[in-house]
């Protein structure tokens, strides 16, 4: 509100309110304090004069003032109001407002007297600045809905005309809903005030269908006014207007059968007059919004795309249900790749790529519209059918007469938007035609055909460019592009040349236009045998001569089908010479070969050709031979599938060159086939299919001169050379004491298969029961081996041999192709009588003469002799001085030493000698056997080797005190200890034996042993309880050979290693690894594996 | 019971007089007109094979139809649909009806629910839907065809479809999509009880026309084997 100083606010009164601020808070509660006082005492002065003026404007033209009756003053008391300007102007009036024109801008004064009391007088300062400026409440003209879009349209009337200016207003309109009247929506709406009354327009569209909930709409403005210096204020809100849906009986879902974006947030309403007790979009559940009585609603956000049939929103109601169907989907994508073209220039056919789908599908699918430019036609294009591999859509629009150039638009439109998509084409380019259909083909003559075909389409101002591939059997494939005028009636023919005569082809077609866009598709594929021609050539021709010389025979090869130009029906062949002419005729096809009985005078041989047609040229041959000089056979290996044979240019040669061959094992006339080479070549490779390996062929080489062929030269080769297939046969010729001669014969070609490269001949000493020949490549160096490269040579003598020795001899061929088999022989040479006989008497003359030559030698030397080996020995029992006491000499039998008494020798010699005797009689040990057989043979250096061992008489009777021993550790107790103890011996039992027997090896026989009775007696125990008894006490050993292997000092294994001569225990001791290593352990695995195994035995 | 080898010439003997007698057994003797049995039986076979072919039918409209409509607890009330033809009947109603009723009845709502289904597949927006729809649609019309044949071999005449009452598919702005899909729901609803409804009716009218075939059986058994 604004506030009107009032005039009696003098300026002395006016107190300056900021200045009191600034002071202290003391001054300002006391001037707080006065001013309240003076206030006051104002109020009780007003009170007596017409107070509180304040002025308004609606229109900027007229001011409304009014004023405050004087507490005095009645009803009817009459008021001078009188404005101070130029004119001053006064009002006399009975009431306390008054209507003024507009005041220019600046003060005026104001004076508002009573006329009745003209004390009672008030001044008022007025200014525009203290106006303000209120609207008329506006007033909806009109409030309507559309319910389909749930959109609100408001109408009202600006009233501009009141306002004198230009103005710029600003509406206000608030749009409340539900009967609490809650706030949905205030929005601003600017317009101006043109001096005219206005209707303005405004719609709004709710996101709740309206039908859902009652709306109330109102209006308030707000004059915006810039030339109005004075105080503006928004007017009155305008009278509420609604609008409301009246409801059926049944309950109903709004929005009905939507179309809307994806993505986008809708609400759904249920107007119902029961509770609605769920809601759910598809198979999702929704909270529920209440709205006025049991109206309820759903917020979607995002909604997805929809299904075809739309997608379902339903609201469950109590005994009821009640939904709609909502469809999401894209608005239509712009149309891609719009490609028009024609077929046949009578109709175009435009397609397109829809794009992305809309996801809309029957009535809400998209519909396409083809619209051309130039002629306004156009053609429309609905799709109900929803068919996912259709992705391309198309049109067809008749083409109008001379138009080439046209230009395209296709709009696409859909409930959700449209889009469009343009093509200029010159439709002549773009031709794409039909696929040639009926096509002929119609003989010219043997090498042209005449093709026509059916194009549909009115080309008659274009050309057209077609493809013609022709397809020969066995040859390349082969095109042809053609360029043909259009016509209208769709026929088309064109000659095609250049092709062979009786040959089949194959053709088909295509066409474009010669504006290249597209080729038709090829037409189906015509097959045509094209007619016969006469031969081009006269056949390849050779001759002759029977073995006998009397008849001629002439070969010819059959026409090569590019040659023959049809089917060769016969041939003619004539022989012609100075004097005569020969002729066979009608020789039938399948007949490459005439013989004709000839003088042997020079003929001329001419063969032809017939088909159908006619006749080929002649190829003619002569029969003369011209006389070579002599031709030496050469030899030839070839490669692979063929034979290269070269030859030296020779410029006398005219014609060609003539190969012929033939099997060399065949009969005369020798010839298989032949083959012609120009004169100029100097190699040909020769090949055929009829060639073998490890046959062999001839080759003749022909030069032709004059029409005569001489002979160059003559080859015997293969084509690949194999091993023989058989050995050769060989027999010895003569056999000496120390000689054998061989003689062999030669191998047939046809079993030799190769070039004879030479033999090889093995011998050896051999019986013929024996079969060390076998390995005769293995190198074995007891086999002689010779090898015959010399294939000439037939015979072969073999020196150096023993006599009367069985030989053993074998013969085999080889050629590059490989080792033949091999034949063999057993030949025993002769005795040697005269070697055997000078044998035995040199070394008996040699020991006769040494025997006499020794025997004069002593018996010249007999004394020197004497002295030397035998002198005289005096006897010592003369000699008193050495008088031995006997029998201490009988006791021990060991040499003393000599007592040195005083003793004179005289001519006394001692010889001191090496006992021979063995210590062991210094033992106390005596065997009841002395000496064993084995032992003696086995003899060890160590002379105390008799120590040891006897071998055992029977034991078998020792019981086995263990029991729980196999039946057959019995026998292993004298077989072999190393075997014995590690298999058999209980671990716990060979740990304690190991101190005391020292393990080893104990004899079985049971030694007399005095010394030591105790000690076994201890002892016989703890053997038993191993089930071995020891034969012997270790110590006995000990004391007899401290040094010996069987010392407590070596290990059980190696002591126990002693060489038994145990019978029994031979056969273990037998493998030489164990004699070789005698620490080896490995006697006692064998061992448990062949007792384990006896019972499975 | 038991037979010996004794008996082969007994029963040789037994087999020719049965075949002697076979001219004089009735059931056996009607070559020309077999009567309305076979076509009884036929009919009731189309109904069950129909059955199991809406089967199908259904499990994919409905999920055309999306949810809620193919879930399988959902039981919406009947709305809109009232033009369909209600096969739910009372039983006392039904025992109470004759045969001819019985089957005028049927003959009159397969009529009306053939001629829904046309409309039904006339707005599928699928091709292989409607592929589904008209094969089962041409299965409904063989079903008529029965039953007339039916009625024709018990004589009794065809009910006439009075003029203007022909059901015809108003597609159109006053029936919402959410209501059509409703209304296609309680088509196929209606239609697979109707199907029951007429397996039942065939049965009882096969088991009443069923001839006395009893009496060859019992011929046999009076020679005394």
């Amino acid at each position: 509100m604004m506030d009107i100083y009032l005039p009696l606010k003098r300026p002395s009164w006016l107190v300056d309110n900021k200045r009191m601020r600034t002071t202290s808070d003391f001054q300002w509660l006391l001037s707080t304090f006065v001013l309240l006082y003076l206030m006051n005492h104002v109020n009780s002065q007003r009170k007596e004069t017409p107070y509180d003026l304040k002025c308004t404007t609606n229109n900027l033209q007229k001011w409304d003032c009014s004023w405050k009756a004087p507490s005095g003053a009645s009803r009817g008391t009459l008021y001078e109001f009188c404005i101070d300007d130029r004119s001053h102007s006064c009002y006399h009036l009975a009431r306390t407002n008054i209507e003024i024109p507009a005041l220019s801008p600046g003060d005026h004064e104001i004076t508002i007297s009573l006329q009745d009391a003209g004390s009672s007088t008030s001044k008022f300062i007025l200014n525009e600045k203290n106006i303000s400026l209120i609207p008329d409440t506006p007033e909806i003209l009109n409030l309507s809905a559309d319910f389909s879009t749930s959109t609100l349209h408001v109408k009202w009337n600006d009233k501009g005309s009141v306002f004198p200016r230009h103005s710029n207003v600003i509406w206000e309109i608030k749009i409340l809903w539900k009967k609490s009247m809650e706030l949905v929506k205030l929005v601003t709406h600017n317009t101006t005030l043109n001096g005219k009354d206005t209707v303005h327009h405004w719609s709004w569209v709710s996101d709740l269908p309206l039908e859902c909930a009652i709306h109330y709409v109102g209006i308030r403005c707000y004059v915006d006014n810039l030339l109005f210096s004075g105080h503006k204020e928004w007017s009155d809100w305008s009278p509420l207007k609604n609008i409301s849906w009246t409801p059926d009986s049944q309950p109903k879902v709004f929005p009905q059968d939507k179309v809307i974006l994806v993505g986008s947030n809708i609400t759904f309403c249920c107007v119902s007059q029961e509770k609605v007790l769920s809601a759910q979009i598809g198979s999702t559940y929704c909270p529920l919004i209440h709205l006025d009585g049991e109206n309820v609603a759903i917020k979607v956000h995002n909604i997805s795309v929809s299904e075809n049939s739309g997608t379902n929103v339903v609201f469950m109601i109590e005994d009821n249900v009640c939904g709609t169907v909502v469809f999401a989907g894209y608005p239509p994508d712009t149309p891609k790749k719009l490609n028009c073209e024609t077929h046949d220039l009578k109709e175009i056919i435009c397609s397109w790529d829809p794009g992305r789908s809309t996801g809309l599908v029957g009535p809400r699918n998209t519909s396409y519209k083809l619209f051309e430019g130039f002629s306004g036609k156009y053609v429309r294009f609905k799709k109900v059918d929803v068919s996912a591999n259709e992705s391309y859509h198309q049109l067809l629009l008749q083409m109008v007469p001379n138009q080439e150039i046209y230009n395209f638009t296709l709009y696409a439109r859909n409930p959700l938007g449209r889009s469009e998509s343009t093509i200029l084409v010159n439709i002549t380019e773009k031709v794409y035609p039909y696929t040639p259909t009926s096509l002929k083909v119609k003989d010219i003559n043997s090498t042209a055909v005449i093709l026509s075909w059916h194009l549909p389409g009115s080309f008659g101002k274009i050309n057209l460019l077609c493809q013609i591939e022709i397809n020969k059997i066995n040859s390349v494939q082969e095109s042809r592009n053609v360029t043909i005028k259009g016509v209208e009636n769709s026929s088309y023919r064109i000659a095609v040349g250049k092709l062979n005569p009786y040959t089949v082809y194959t053709f088909r077609i295509c066409c474009s236009t010669e504006t290249f866009w597209k080729w038709s598709k090829w037409s189906n594929k015509k097959q045509h045998l094209t007619t016969e021609a006469i031969p081009s050539n006269g056949p390849d021709t050779w001759r002759e001569w029977s073995s006998d010389g009397k008849n001629l025979i002439i070969y010819w090869k059959p026409l090569p089908i590019s040659e023959a130009n049809g089917k060769i029906l016969s041939y003619n062949v004539s022989c012609s010479s100075d004097e005569e002419t020969q002729s066979l005729s009608e020789i039938l096809d399948p007949q490459h070969k005439a013989e004709i009985q000839l003088n042997k005078n020079d003929y001329i041989i001419s063969v032809v050709a017939k088909n159908s047609v006619g006749a080929s040229p002649p190829s003619k041959i002569a029969s003369m031979e011209i006389p070579h000089d002599d031709v030496k056979t050469e030899q030839a290996v070839g490669m692979g599938k063929g034979i290269l044979l070269t030859w030296h240019h020779n410029p006398n040669m005219t014609c060609d060159y003539v190969i012929k061959w033939c099997n060399s094992s065949r009969s005369e006339p020798c010839l298989m086939d032949w083959r012609k080479v120009p004169s100029n070549s100097t190699e040909a490779l020769i090949e055929s299919d009829q060639f073998r390996p490890g046959v062999r062929y001839k080759f003749f080489l022909y030069g032709c001169r004059n029409q005569g062929y001489q002979l160059l030269r003559s080859i015997i080769g293969y084509i690949k050379e194999l091993a023989p297939t058989v050995a050769p046969n060989f027999t010895v010729e003569d056999t000496s004491a120390d000689s054998i001669l061989v003689k062999w014969e030669d191998i047939p070609v046809e079993e030799l298969r190769g070039f004879l490269r030479g033999y090889l001949f093995y011998f050896e000493k051999g019986e013929r029961d024996t079969s060390k020949m076998r390995g005769l490549e293995s190198g074995r160096s007891d086999i002689k081996v010779k090898n015959i490269t010399d294939i000439s040579q037939k015979t072969l003598r073999i020196a150096d041999l023993q006599g009367k020795t069985s030989y053993h001899l074998v013969l085999q061929a080889y050629t590059d192709g490989g080792l033949g088999p091999e034949k063999s022989m057993f030949v025993v040479t002769k005795e040697n009588s005269v070697g055997l006989i000078i044998a035995i008497l040199i070394p008996v003359a040699v020991a006769v003469i040494v025997g006499v030559v020794t025997s004069i030698l002593c018996y010249r030397k007999r004394e020197w002799i004497k002295e030397t080996f035998y002198p005289d020995i005096p006897n010592p029992e003369n000699c008193k001085a050495l008088q031995f006491q006997k029998s201490v000499c009988e006791g021990s039998g060991a040499l003393k030493t000599l007592e040195m008494n005083p003793c004179t020798p005289n001519n006394v010699e001692v010889l001191e000698t090496r006992s021979t005797f063995p210590k062991i009689e210094d033992t106390e040990i005596i065997s009841p056997v002395a000496e064993c057989p084995e032992d003696s043979s086995d003899a060890e250096p160590e002379n105390h080797v008799v120590v040891s061992y006897c071998p055992p008489i029977i034991e078998e009777e020792i019981p086995n005190p263990g029991g729980d021993e196999a039946g057959g550790t019995s026998q292993v107790i004298y077989i072999d200890v190393q075997s014995m103890y590690q298999p058999q011996a209980r671990p716990e039992e060979e740990q304690e034996k190991d101190p005391v027997g020292g393990a080893g090896y104990k004899p079985q026989m049971h030694l007399p042993i005095n010394s030591t009775v105790e000690d076994i007696a201890a002892e016989g125990d703890l053997d038993k309880t191993a089930g071995y008894r020891p034969q012997a006490n270790v110590n006995t050993w000990h004391l007899v050979s401290p040094d010996s292997p069987r010392s407590t000092d070596s290990n059980s294994e190696i002591v126990s290693f002693g060489s038994p001569c145990s019978i029994n225990s031979r056969q273990f001791l037998i493998p030489p690894k164990d004699e070789d290593s005698p620490q080896s352990s490995g006697g006692g695995w064998s061992f448990t594996n062949f007792f384990q195994n006896k019972p499975n035995d | 019971m038991d037979l010996r080898a004794g008996d082969s010439w007994g029963m040789l003997a037994c087999l020719c007089t049965v075949l002697w007698h076979l001219p004089a057994v009735p059931a056996l003797n009607r070559t020309g007109d077999p009567g309305p049995g076979p076509s009884i039986q036929k009919t009731y076979d189309l109904t069950r094979y129909l059955e199991h072919q809406l089967r199908s039918l259904a499990g994919t409209y409905l999920n055309y139809l999306g949810p809620p409509f193919n879930e399988p607890d959902f039981n919406p009330p009947r709305l809109g649909a009232d033009t369909l033809p209600r096969a739910t009947v009372n039983l006392e109603v039904w025992r109470s009806l004759n045969d001819k009723l019985r089957l005028t009845q049927n003959y009159e709502a397969y009529s009306h629910l053939l001629c829904y289904l046309r409309g039904l597949n006339r707005q599928a927006a699928t091709a292989e839907l409607r592929h589904s729809l008209a094969h089962f649609c041409t299965s409904l019309q063989g079903l008529l065809g029965s039953i007339a044949g039916v009625m024709a071999t018990l004589g009794y005449p065809l009910p006439q479809p009075l003029p203007g009452t022909e059901p015809t598919w108003t597609p159109g702005p006053a029936h919402s999509d959410f209501l059509q899909k409703m209304d296609d729901f309680w088509l196929l609803k209606e239609l697979q009880t109707w199907l029951w409804r007429s397996a039942k009716d065939f049965n009882r009218l096969k088991k009443k026309m069923q001839p006395p075939a009893a009496a060859v059986t019992l011929h046999l058994e009076a020679h005394g084997f």
